[in-house]
């Protein structure tokens, strides 16, 4: 549920182009905090490259980014992290050697005095897990020995230690078993609850409409729709996608 | 929680934390390896490997012999005798997978969120494959696997496993359920409906267990009850008995799915209550609303008491006929504060005939979300062989001289 009426993340009119390729044109797109909204689209329909943009990877070529209402340009991947916008992306960037604690606190270790204060990131570490009501028992486990599910917790379990106020994530479910992808859904559902702003990029019209608000559907780089997740149907979101409708009143 | 124990802080009573907290922590993984168990609980290895000694030998728990990263480990699963049942409860907007020995302990639980109006045929093939998933996570092979208990939204038919009442669940009507999960996983599968369900569950292990006659009022996405009468669950004969949802209230209402008018639904069903908060706060979901209400939204709070006087009137009526000994209240937006249980109690005290020998009770549900999934174990577990004779056995055990058969 909208928790404001001003959006945490607003982009206007955003073009990207790489060469030839007109990868985005104008698109718009608004995220309230409370409010999880899915990404829709075909493959090169622009969904990554403006995830990407949201999370400092790429820079725009024309357009306005807004962030609780100030506009804001994020030109790297720290500023994103500091305005509170927190990625991840579909490999995760999880070190296989580490255990959860480090992969947690990768960069941004917490120190007492010259050592680092491992209890503390202990503590916080599980909190934030069972805040997630995740099913990794040990926060001592190397990530080489997780199954992707839980994998993909600690690449949100990581987002969260910042406190941001929108998570995107890109194609969360692909490649999990069922149950997997029970808890990273689970996981969605939670970060809505905890009040973060989310974005939600997947393929999968099930778990799309399963956790979304609402679902936006890009095209060739362009807005083709935007849909109540409560009101829609598979088919209509499906005729959006592929082209078959063009989009008539935009519901925000 | 400290019930006056003098003993509290020695050593005996250190020692039952600890062991409440291993059993607790192995409960919640499903299945731990000794080591995961020291972290996951915060207890050194010696006691962990000691509780665990003393676990096995009270038949608590098992252990398997495995490997973790190429070293030797123990994996300690919860002890179970004879086999596993699988309750399901397919609601609106989750699916919940449970498994559970047939002493009903959960050894696994799951839930996944679903879209509203899901697919038959994507829910059910999920269904199983959590299921399989499951019982992979507790270490255990599908011939373990005893029944399954499935709990549906709708009123369903228990000989065939159909929803009886076209339209209740969209796209759901033309499939034999039972048939297509038991096909998938060569298991017997019982379907029943989920109010029905939740009030056995109460009935067994919950607010009405010291009661023969009771009902279970679900005020969710839609209002069902499920009747206990003289210890048996009434099902009626095609198991639309406790449909409350289709009782009409409103002569001039709208038109409701069943094909009526002016059904109890089309006043308190999910449709009807997030209508009424549509203008003041957009668009919500029924979690929301729960959630709201317990912040303490007024408007939530006014759209969940209204129902629940709505829905009152009607239980009211249903125990002027029934004379139960209690009315147990349950589902989603049982769960929104004790708004929703006031305003039930407060119609029903009013409407319902007053009975001086033994006053009707409102209490609310003791299991909580877990209710209809209890129930489709219990279910399960009633209806598998080795249940049956089980619960037989316990039964001759518990009231001697009654219902003696020779085996």
């Amino acid at each position: 549920m909208r928790r404001s009426t001003t959006p945490a993340l607003s982009l206007h009119g955003i073009d990207k182009a790489f060469g030839p390729v007109q990868a985005l044109s104008g698109v718009d797109l608004d995220v309230h905090a409370g409010e999880v909204v899915a990404l829709v689209g075909d493959n090169a329909a622009g969904k990554s490259t403006l995830a990407k943009i949201v999370a400092g990877v790429l820079s725009p070529d024309a357009g306005l980014i807004e962030v609780d209402g100030r506009p804001v340009t994020i030109p790297s991947a720290s500023v994103a992290r500091s305005l509170g916008i927190a990625s991840v992306f579909q490999d995760l960037a999880l070190c296989e050697n580490l255990d959860v604690v480090q992969n947690l606190y990768l960069g941004q270790e917490l120190r007492r005095g010259r050592s680092l204060d491992e209890a503390a990131m202990e503590d916080r570490a599980r909190e934030i897990l069972r805040s997630l009501t995740s099913r990794i028992p040990s926060v001592r486990t190397p990530v080489s020995v997780l199954s992707a599910g839980q994998r993909q917790t600690v690449a949100i379990a990581r987002t969260l230690l910042g406190d941001p106020r929108l998570v995107v994530l890109d194609e969360p479910t692909a490649s999990l078993s069922v149950s997997q992808t029970a808890e990273v859904l689970t996981h969605i559902e939670s970060l809505r609850d905890l009040g973060h702003a989310v974005i939600l990029i997947s393929h999968n019209m099930t778990d799309v409409r399963a956790v979304a608000d609402r679902v936006e559907v890009l095209r060739h780089g362009r807005n083709n729709g935007s849909f109540s997740s409560a009101g829609a149907s598979y088919e209509e979101v499906i005729a959006a996608i592929t082209g078959a409708s063009r989009p008539t009143a935009v519901a925000g | 929680m400290n019930d006056g124990r003098s003993t509290s802080g020695s050593q005996t009573s250190l020692r039952e934390a600890n062991r409440g907290r291993i059993v607790e922590a192995v409960k919640r993984f499903g299945g731990l390896t000794q080591v995961e168990l020291a972290e996951a609980t915060g207890l050194s290895t010696a006691t962990v490997s000691t509780i665990v000694k003393e676990l096995t030998g009270a038949g608590v728990v098992d252990t398997h012999t495995t490997s973790r990263s190429g070293r030797r480990a123990t994996r300690v699963t919860i002890a179970r005798r004879v086999g596993l049942v699988a309750g399901v409860h397919v609601g609106h907007r989750h699916l919940r997978v449970a498994l559970s020995d047939l002493g009903l302990e959960v050894v696994a639980d799951q839930q996944l969120p679903l879209p509203s109006d899901h697919r038959v045929d994507t829910t059910l093939d999920r269904t199983a494959l959590l299921i399989v998933d499951l019982l992979e996570r507790v270490g255990a092979d599908l011939d373990e696997l005893l029944g399954v208990g499935v709990a549906l939204p709708a009123p369903v038919d228990s000989a065939t496993g159909m929803i009886s009442v076209r339209g209740t669940m969209r796209g759901w009507d033309d499939l034999h359920i039972g048939q297509v999960l038991s096909k998938r996983l060569a298991r017997p599968v019982f379907v029943d409906n989920d109010a029905n369900l939740g009030a056995l569950a109460e009935h067994d292990l919950g607010a009405a267990r010291t009661h023969s006659d009771s009902v279970y009022v679900r005020v969710s996405y839609t209002t069902g009850a499920g009747i206990i009468l003289n210890d048996h669950l009434h099902r009626g004969f095609a198991g639309t008995a406790g449909e409350i949802a289709h009782v009409q209230v409103d002569p001039q209402g709208q038109i409701c799915r069943c094909g009526n008018r002016g059904c109890l639904d089309t006043v308190t069903g999910e449709a009807a209550l997030l209508g009424l908060l549509r203008t003041s706060h957009g668009d919500l979901t029924l979690r929301d609303v729960v959630t709201l209400c317990r912040e303490g939204d007024p408007g939530c709070n006014r759209a969940v008491a209204d129902a629940g006087h709505r829905v009152g009137l009607v239980v009211a009526g249903l125990v002027t006929v029934l004379n139960p000994q209690v009315v147990v209240v349950g589902g989603e937006l049982a769960r929104a504060g004790d708004t929703l249980i006031d305003a039930l109690r407060e119609t029903m005290s009013r409407q319902a005939l007053p009975n001086r020998i033994a006053p009707l009770e409102v209490v609310a549900s003791e299991l909580g979300d877990r209710a209809e999934m209890l129930g489709a174990l219990a279910l399960a577990r009633r209806e598998t062989d080795v249940a049956h004779d089980e619960a037989r056995r316990r039964k001759m055990d518990a009231r001697p001289g009654e219902e003696v058969t020779t085996p």
